[in-house]
């Protein structure tokens, strides 16, 4: 028996749902590890062919990346079902892939192109695909109300699905998440708000900027449960995961999930990152880098290092084949430009 | 002998120093200015619009703050009501939507609802203008910030306004929205087709006063901001083939200096109003009345305007581009204008 999330290093006022699971048989274990290896090397493959696509010049906007933030995502999929919503945020790569949206549309999406998930006119933070229930937004916070209005959808239609609002440590400071909260409180809606604290709001840590220690912790105030989970490990991120999701699908209201984690990366490619240095980023890869601390821990449970390093091969070749194909695609026809929307003007 | 100080190389300064100047300039001026934004302190701005002011004033006067634009916003009405002068940064026009209330209910509203025992100097700085990045961080909304009476509303071009209006909204008693635009925030001042020398010590720009920044005679070209630099280039294009373009920098939405347009478009006899916020219910239909009602229905002989169609604005490229009034697209319109001479 194992502990399948951490709590806050104090623990204090977190509340803790902690239960235990039986320990899986070895080579389960290493399947299901596989698997999320897998899922990680195929989402950080995905955001550094976005790199590369940037440096070509496919994409003309801003553009920020998940890269060290693997383990939220990853940890997530395992839990959604197909019939769940997850409403993201500017940083949602990552979660798109969790959520199932097809990765060649959505790279096509990013790369401005007419093949792309919304014809390219969402662009890279503005991917909506109902096919699978994702969408996301650029505005800071502005997602939680939205995954509120699909809680209560599947509430009033008897489905048991869940809606996931995601947001980062920045979004939990603001107005939306505290009315979202307070809703989906008092109706017991199920609805799990995914805090992915990365501890950077662009340049303001999250510790320099709010009362609390973590955002979990203010979970009772609304009625709704805490986590908070090593958004470093995705064995640990997967299982408070799917016990968040238990818990709101069962009906027992909203949960409040933090997962602590470390963008490797700017705020947005370009920023010029003059508020840590360059020591402490390549700390971060060195120590905090979720699929270093997966393969380990693989590596260490006895599979066989080249197995593990064609993973990762396997994932890179695929998504630059990916990248090399959507470029081929059409850009949109500028005659499309009004195409969408209801206006009078010629 | 100490050598003096070699004055700032001002071609090499680029608009974010030149704002930082004068907010700097007034803040040392002035103790109850204070500035409180997302990434304003530490990091001096994501444009470096308030670079080094935390350093000099301290982080209680350069205040960084959460993503919580609701709160800063209406902070700032009640450190007004407490006798200080702050000036808010949103960081983009568009993140507005989530803080208007205390904008528009609040801020704007207050001096009248008080019969004027309140006054109400606040700025409220944000970045407008496309640079990519699509249909949620590319507007400009100085047409809906104009809409909602009380607000002054200024959107600079040139370093030498950026720096004198910014000095002009810190001084008014009014709530003012200064709206710069991302471009412009990107360049430097020998980046400019017009760039009047901008004077190292504090100095204001009054606000309401449009001006004339290229002379001309076939047509008048008015508008504002990132605008004004393309309308230079078009111009600048056109006067190789014979058309003479004059522009007009308004330099303001609110007020409106009609007057100035007005007076131009008399002599050219056809005015084309370029907006970069949206065509409908905005700058360009008002403007444009405002300057018949000057002259008259008959004292025109063209008005045109050209203005971002009412979509929201696209991540693509190609898409995008169709729907920005950018040089070719005012060079194609003033081509057509003047076929009619
Ligand atoms: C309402 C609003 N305010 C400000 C911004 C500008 N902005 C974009 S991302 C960001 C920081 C977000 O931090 P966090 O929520 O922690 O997410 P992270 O970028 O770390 O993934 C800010 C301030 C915005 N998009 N929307």
């Amino acid at each position: 028996m194992y502990p399948i999330w951490r709590l806050s290093r104090d623990g204090r006022g977190v509340r803790d749902m902690a239960g235990t699971t039986a320990l899986p048989d070895a080579a389960a274990a290493a399947a299901t590890g596989l698997v999320r290896l897998r899922r990680m090397a195929a989402m950080r493959a995905f955001d550094e062919t976005c790199l590369e696509a940037l440096r070509r010049g496919a994409i003309h906007g801003e553009l920020h990346v998940g890269i060290g933030q693997e383990a939220v995502g990853a940890g997530m999929a395992e839990a959604l079902r197909p019939e769940d919503a997850v409403v993201s945020t500017h940083r949602n790569h990552f979660h798109a892939l969790a959520k199932g949206v097809d990765a060649r549309a959505l790279l096509a999406e990013i790369c401005e192109r007419a093949t792309g998930l919304c014809g390219g006119f969402g662009g890279h933070m503005h991917p909506f695909d109902p096919a699978t229930g994702f969408s996301a937004t650029g505005i800071v916070g502005a997602s939680l109300p939205v995954a509120l209005g699909y809680a209560h959808a599947f509430r009033l239609r008897g489905q048991a699905a869940v809606a996931v609002g995601v947001t980062g440590d920045g979004g939990a400071h603001s107005g939306a998440f505290h009315e979202t909260l307070v809703i989906a409180g008092a109706r017991r809606l199920p609805l799990v708000v995914l805090v992915e604290n990365n501890g950077l709001a662009i340049s303001v840590p999250f510790d320099a900027i709010t009362p609390t220690k973590t955002v979990a912790e203010r979970a009772p105030a609304w009625g709704a449960t805490g986590l908070h989970v090593d958004g470093t490990d995705v064995d640990a991120v997967a299982g408070a995961f799917a016990r968040a999701m238990e818990h709101a699908r069962g009906g027992g209201g909203p949960v409040i999930l933090e997962a602590t984690c470390h963008r490797f990366r700017g705020h947005f490619e370009g920023d010029p990152e003059g508020y840590r240095s360059r020591a402490e980023r390549q700390h971060l890869r060195e120590r905090h880098d979720p699929i270093a601390l997966c393969r380990a821990r693989l590596e260490a449970a006895g599979l066989a290092p080249a197995t593990l390093d064609a993973i990762l091969s396997e994932e890179k070749t695929r998504a630059r084949a990916m990248l090399a194909d959507v470029l081929a695609d059409p850009l949109p026809d500028p005659s499309e430009a009004r195409r969408h929307v209801f206006t009078e003007t010629p | 002998m100490m050598a003096a100080a070699a004055p700032p190389d001002r071609l090499a300064m680029s608009v974010p120093a030149t704002i930082a100047e004068a907010i700097g300039l007034e803040m040392a001026r002035d103790p109850t200015i204070l500035c409180i934004g997302e990434d304003i302190g530490r990091a001096g701005g994501v444009f470096g619009a308030t670079a080094g002011l935390q350093q000099r004033f301290g982080p209680d006067r350069v205040v960084d703050t959460p993503i919580a634009e609701m709160a800063f916003a209406g902070m700032a009405v009640g450190l007004a009501q407490a006798g200080m002068r702050p000036l808010v940064e949103i960081m983009f026009a568009d993140f507005i939507g989530v803080c208007l209330e205390q904008v528009f209910n609040a801020a704007a509203k207050i001096p009248t609802m008080s019969g004027g025992r309140v006054r109400m100097p606040v700025v409220y700085k944000t970045a407008g203008g496309c640079i990519g990045s699509a249909a949620q961080h590319s507007q400009c909304l100085w047409g809906l910030f104009a809409h909602l009476p009380g607000l002054k509303v200024v959107a600079p071009c040139n370093p030498h306004d950026h720096k004198g209006l910014m000095a002009a909204a810190l001084r008014s008693d009014d709530p003012v929205v200064y709206i710069e635009h991302k471009a412009l925030l990107l360049m430097k001042g020998r980046d400019f087709r017009h760039h009047p020398a901008v004077p190292d010590g504090a100095f204001t720009v009054p606000i309401g006063r449009a001006a004339v920044v290229r002379p001309g005679s076939d047509v008048t070209l008015a508008t504002l901001s990132l605008s004004v630099e393309h309308a230079l280039e078009a111009a600048g294009t056109l006067a190789a083939e014979g058309i003479s373009v004059e522009v007009v920098d308004l330099r303001s939405v609110v007020p409106l200096d009609a007057d100035t347009v007005a007076g131009s478009a008399a002599r050219t006899g056809r005015l084309l109003v370029v907006d970069e916020d949206y065509l409908s219910f905005g700058l360009s239909a008002e403007l444009t009345l405002r300057v018949i009602e000057r002259l008259g229905l008959s004292g025109l002989r063209q008005v045109e305007r050209l203005a971002l169609p009412d979509v929201p604005i696209p991540a693509a490229r190609t898409l995008e581009e169709a729907v920005m009034p950018g040089p070719a697209a005012i060079m194609a319109r003033l081509r057509q204008m003047a076929k009619g001479r």
